[in-house]
Parts: structure tokens; C-alpha cells; sequence
């Protein structure tokens, strides 16, 4: 059994932002799947649980291989299969699609890695790099909206098939339609949540001033320094490597 | 005749404590059934299983004889009509008429029979006048109001109602009383979520008392 890292966010920041530039910066497959193998072991020393994480996306997982196979069959080059003129699969179109998926799978992955982290741990990693805490504290908000949003949208799917409305056994248009009904719930209760939280920190006193003490206070040690060196290393190496 | 049945049903939230072991509850059809219990007892929870909208760990759910997790929620929510404690959860329209219309749209029936039923449960529920208002901006007594009668419109077979007298003054309830009592008149059978004693005692047949998951009384009245 491997034994979790622990690192400062801020470092786990970095690690992320050199995967996702890899991830953007090159076009090569054999580097995007080094990455990912990388980006993967990363994530297991971490102790991250994939298999959740991938399970809660699974729909925009569905999303992302539909993408890439469009991709890869809209685009022209030398043919793979073909179904008379017709070019059903290219040379190009398969790297495009491959491409695409690696990509996405470096960014998600990335993404499990900070969620390693809480969010406050991460707030105090940015104020710490002196971002203005007003900022900051949009991030913070933001980050906690999200699951409320998800929530948001189970909640009125559910009340919409309780209804006894089957969406998913409805013509593509009335669907569209009946999902164009979420975003009054969603953006509604999200409204009202964050007019119910600003007057709360407002009566709390709460002010985003300049100058602020805080409790948790993050401290970069021996291994964090030493993982910054090798991450950004790495990320000039290879693209050293690449473009030369 | 069993309209709901409950077998060995055990549940727990994810990476949260246990909420039921083993619990196994038949409820009838032809009568009113009242959930009754402190904060925290798991009612809204045996309530959410019974419809489907939640899924036991271990053990089966039927409705009308039917295995739930074989059925989608769709399918439950045509026999069922669910009432959520807080009922701007189930509000996804932009008018009140919208909201009452939404199933009979989808569903492709006439306007004039839509504007017909809609006017009727309209009148039913006291909520002339607010037909063009949005959902969200009524009053918590109009809002419960508002979701019972668009379930209602849908013609359930079964009703679940979670705490449907919470932010209702005393004229109020008693309306709800009395239209609840019409369909049960009427046919329709309900569960009735909720810790308003007096209200449940006045229009239940069966009082099941739950504490910390655990059904602590059954009994008919």
C-alpha cells in the first residue's frame, strides 16, 4: 500500500498547471500518453479514488468519446476504412480523436489532484501567492456554488420525472425543451442562496479588507520545493525536446 | 390491496451514517397513512424510497407489486405524486399556469381541455389570480398549494405527502383537510409525512411513529 503525499496546495497547483500546458502545448500522442501515465501515477500517490471521480462524470464522459469520434470521422486525410468514396475513418482523424481524449483525460485527472485539497486550503495557497483576497474570495464562492448547482439540476430533473414525464424516452426536441426548464430552478435558488449569503456574512461583518490575519497559515517544506523544481524541469525539457 | 411494500430495506446516504436496517413496512392503498416522528427520525428519507427518488443499500421497494429498481422514476411519478417538504423543489416553470400545464402539454392534450382542468384545480386551490405570477415568488402557503394541485393534475393513483402543513396558518390546514379528505373520498390513498400531531390524527387511518430510523408503533385508529 502506497503511502499518501502530502503536499502544499500550491504545489499541487503547479504539478496541474505543467500537465495542463503539456496537455495543450503539444500535439504529439506518444507525449500526451506519457503525460497522462504521468499525470495518472501522480494522481495514485495522491490517493485519489479515479473510479469515483470518473463515475460522477459519467455523462460528460459520453460527451467526450461522441466528440472524438465526430472528430475523428470528419476529418479528411489518408483513409483507414472506407465505405466506398466515402472516408469513414482517416489516419489524421484517429490521431485527432486520440489527441482529444488524452487531453481531456490529463485535465480531469489534473482536476481529481486539486481535489485533494480543500477548497480553503486552496484559497490560502492563492492569498499566500498575494492575490487580492477579494478574488480569492470569489474563487471560494464559486467553488462552493458548484455542487449546490449540481444538486440544483438533480433536484429538477427529479421533479420533472415525478411528474411521470420519461425524458429519456422522448423525441430529441420535446427533451431539448423540457431541459431548457432547468435553468429557471437553477438560476432562481441560486439567486436567492446568494442573496441569503451575502446578507448572512454581511451580519457576521464580514469585509474583504487588504489587510487580513488568518489561522491556517500554508508552509512550503523540503519535498514541496523539490517537486516545483522537477515539475517545471520537466515542463521545459519536454518542450525543449519538442520544438527543437 | 398494497399499494407500497418495503422489504428488508436498509439504507444509508453515501459516506454517511446509517439511516434504516432492515425495515419492512406494507402500505395499503384504500388508507391514510401517517409518518410520524421527531427531526432526524428518517421520515422524509422512508418517504424518498417509497417513491424511488431514493434507493435502498440492500433490500427491495415494490409499487403496485412492482420491483422499483425496475422501474424509472418516471414510471412511479405517473402512479405517485410526490408533495417535497420544501415545494420550491418541484417548481421548474415560469408561471403558475405553466407549472400547472407542464403534463398536460407534454402530453399533448387540447388547450381548451388544458385551460379547462387548469381553471378547475385553480379554483380548487384558491389560486385565482395568480395564474400569470412565477412559482418562486408566492407565498409559502401559496407555493404548498401550488404543488399539490400540480400533482394532483397528473391524477395520481397514490399520494405522498412530505409535511404539507409546514408554513400553513390554521384556515389553511383546515382547507388542506378538507381537500384532502375529498380525495380520499374520492379513492385516492396517501401517506402523510409529518410531526403536526393533531392534523394527522384527524384525517389518518393507520399512525406509524418512527425514532432514529426504527418503527416504534403501527397502529389503526
Amino acid at each position: 500500500m502506497t503511502k499518501e503525499l502530502k503536499l502544499d496546495p500550491r504545489t499541487k497547483l503547479i504539478i496541474v498547471l505543467c500537465f495542463s500546458t503539456l496537455g495543450v502545448g503539444t500535439n504529439q500522442i506518444l507525449v500526451l500518453f506519457f503525460i497522462s501515465v504521468l499525470a495518472l501515477i501522480v494522481a495514485k500517490l495522491f490517493k485519489v479514488d479515479l473510479k469515483r471521480s470518473l463515475g460522477k462524470i459519467k455523462s460528460l464522459l459520453k460527451v467526450l468519446i461522441l466528440i472524438a469520434l465526430v472528430q475523428s470521422i470528419f476529418s479528411p486525410g489518408q483513409p483507414l476504412i472506407s465505405v466506398g468514396n466515402f472516408n469513414l475513418l482517416t489516419i489524421k482523424g484517429l490521431e485527432k480523436g486520440l489527441q482529444f481524449i488524452l487531453r481531456m483525460f490529463i485535465v480531469i485527472v489534473s482536476v481529481t489532484i486539486m481535489g485533494t485539497s480543500t477548497y480553503r486550503e486552496i484559497i490560502q495557497g492563492l492569498v499566500q501567492w498575494k492575490l487580492p483576497y477579494d478574488i480569492a474570495f470569489m474563487v471560494a464562492l464559486g467553488i462552493r456554488f458548484l455542487p449546490m448547482i449540481r444538486e440544483e439540476i438533480q433536484d429538477s430533473l427529479t421533479a420533472i420525472q415525478l411528474r411521470g414525464i420519461d425524458i429519456k424516452n422522448i423525441p430529441l426536441k420535446e427533451r431539448i425543451n423540457i431541459y431548457s426548464y432547468l435553468f429557471t430552478p437553477i438560476l432562481v435558488e441560486t439567486l436567492i442562496k446568494a442573496e441569503r449569503l451575502a446578507a448572512a456574512i454581511e451580519m457576521r461583518g464580514f469585509r474583504a479588507y487588504d489587510s487580513r490575519t488568518s489561522y491556517l497559515q500554508l508552509k512550503l517544506k523540503s519535498i514541496d520545493y523539490l517537486i516545483i523544481f522537477l515539475s517545471l524541469g520537466l515542463i521545459i525539457l519536454i518542450f525543449i525536446k519538442i520544438y527543437t | 390491496m398494497v399499494c407500497i411494500e418495503l422489504r428488508q430495506v436498509t439504507f444509508q446516504y453515501e459516506r454517511g451514517k446509517r439511516i434504516f436496517e432492515n425495515i419492512s413496512i406494507k402500505i395499503e392503498k384504500d388508507e391514510t397513512t401517517a409518518l410520524l416522528g421527531p427531526n432526524g427520525s428518517g421520515k422524509t428519507t422512508l418517504g424518498k424510497l417509497m417513491v424511488g427518488v431514493l434507493r435502498p443499500s440492500k433490500g427491495q421497494v415494490y409499487i403496485f407489486n412492482k420491483d422499483s429498481s425496475k422501474m424509472a422514476i418516471s414510471e412511479i411519478g405517473s402512479k405517485i405524486g410526490y408533495l417535497f417538504q420544501n415545494p420550491e423543489k418541484q417548481f421548474f416553470t415560469n408561471s403558475v399556469y405553466e407549472e400547472l400545464s407542464f403534463v398536460l402539454r407534454t402530453k399533448k392534450y387540447h388547450e381548451d381541455y388544458i385551460k379547462e382542468k387548469v381553471d378547475k384545480i385553480l379554483n380548487t386551490f384558491q389560486l385565482q389570480g395568480l395564474e400569470r405570477q412565477a412559482p418562486f415568488l408566492l407565498s409559502q402557503g401559496e407555493k404548498k398549494r401550488l404543488a399539490l394541485a400540480a400533482i394532483l393534475i397528473n391524477k395520481p393513483d397514490y399520494l405522498i405527502l412530505d409535511e404539507p402543513t409546514l408554513g400553513l396558518d390554521g384556515r389553511r390546514k383546515e382547507i388542506l383537510l378538507d381537500t384532502l379528505s375529498k380525495l380520499k373520498k374520492q379513492g385516492i390513498g396517501m401517506t402523510i409525512i409529518s410531526h403536526d400531531d393533531n392534523f394527522v390524527k384527524a384525517i389518518g387511518d393507520r399512525l406509524i411513529g418512527l425514532s432514529r430510523g426504527e418503527i416504534v408503533y403501527d397502529q389503526r385508529t
